[in-house]
């Protein structure tokens, strides 16, 4: 199962960066989810998944890099501080890798729905691991940083096809 | 400058009409982000917002006509696209008035609407452009 949603998630943020930040020099690492422990900060978005699978994707957007994306979608406005609109700038982000993804898996028979992003605290990553049975990680790597994505599903019985 | 050229489907009445889109969204923008403060922006802020707001409703009525001219075989899945931020920007308008112009509440709705339309006619778009070329009308 984690490869069957390793690719799909590399593949969306990769077409996102493509499309929206022209970034298409990106590459990609596994990522150890366990005890994962970020400061605070940062944007930490959680995108809640219910349908055969069921659990969360939360992406680290670091600071720094958070106000690099928005600075490319407006066009080269400056940006200093994560303030609402580069977190909810960052939220959608989140939401439409999530998407993509859930149409992705939706051609192998695999039927999943988003729910909106919630900003949660980064600690919610290690407390919440143990519950999950699938549980992977990884990190895109590109000139304006690094993004992680730790995904935390369970597959609900009689939906596990991969 | 938030246009990029690689926008462009080829369909002049749409590629015109995103212009002016991104033109309108880019004053929202230059104002509600600008650094005087919110009393001295909120007039304006609201001038340029229900400047934009009115525009994307032109464009998607227009947009879709243009899909069922051309029988886009996605314009149902795309008018859903375009009804359901409509109905978010109804939803932020009314939200926004209530709380009587509360700035972090329009700033965390730019964010969002700039995220969601650079990737609407980056992405989504693209497709009907692709698509008329393909059947070469």
């Amino acid at each position: 199962m984690e490869n069957v949603l390793y690719k799909p998630f590399f593949n969306a943020t990769r077409e996102v960066f493509q499309l929206m930040l022209d970034i298409s020099n990106i590459t990609d690492k596994p990522l150890c989810v366990d005890g994962v422990c970020y400061p605070a900060g940062n944007v930490d978005i959680a995108i809640r998944v219910i349908g055969d699978m069921e659990g969360m994707v939360v992406y680290h957007f670091p600071k720094e890099t958070s106000l690099k994306i928005v600075k490319i979608m407006s066009g080269g406005m400056e940006f200093n501080e994560v303030d609402e609109f580069v977190a909810s700038a960052m939220g959608e982000i989140a939401n439409i890798i999530s998407g993509n993804v859930m149409s992705a898996l939706s051609t192998q028979d695999i039927t999943c729905d988003i729910l909106p992003p919630e900003f949660i605290a980064p600690e919610t990553i290690a407390d919440a691991s143990a519950k999950y049975k699938f549980v992977s990680g990884m990190q895109i790597c590109s000139e304006i940083g690094d993004i992680d994505l730790n995904i935390l599903l369970n597959v609900k019985s009689g939906a596990e096809k991969a | 400058m938030l246009w990029k050229d690689k926008y462009n489907l080829g369909v002049e009445q749409i590629d015109a009409q995103h212009r002016e889109l991104f033109r309108r969204v880019s004053d929202f923008l230059e104002v509600l982000r600008s650094s005087s403060s919110w009393e001295e922006r909120v007039g304006k802020v609201n001038e340029t917002l229900s400047f934009m707001k009115d525009y994307v409703i032109t464009h998607f009525r227009d947009e879709e006509a243009y899909q069922i001219q051309i029988g886009y075989p996605e314009y149902d899945a795309h008018k859903q696209t375009h009804d359901d931020m409509v109905s978010y920007v109804a939803q932020f308008a009314a939200e926004y008035e209530q709380k009587g112009y509360d700035e972090k509440l329009i700033q965390q709705f730019a964010g969002k609407l700039l995220a969601w339309l650079i990737h609407h006619v980056a992405a989504d778009d693209q497709k009907i452009g692709a698509y008329a070329k393909k059947k070469g009308v």
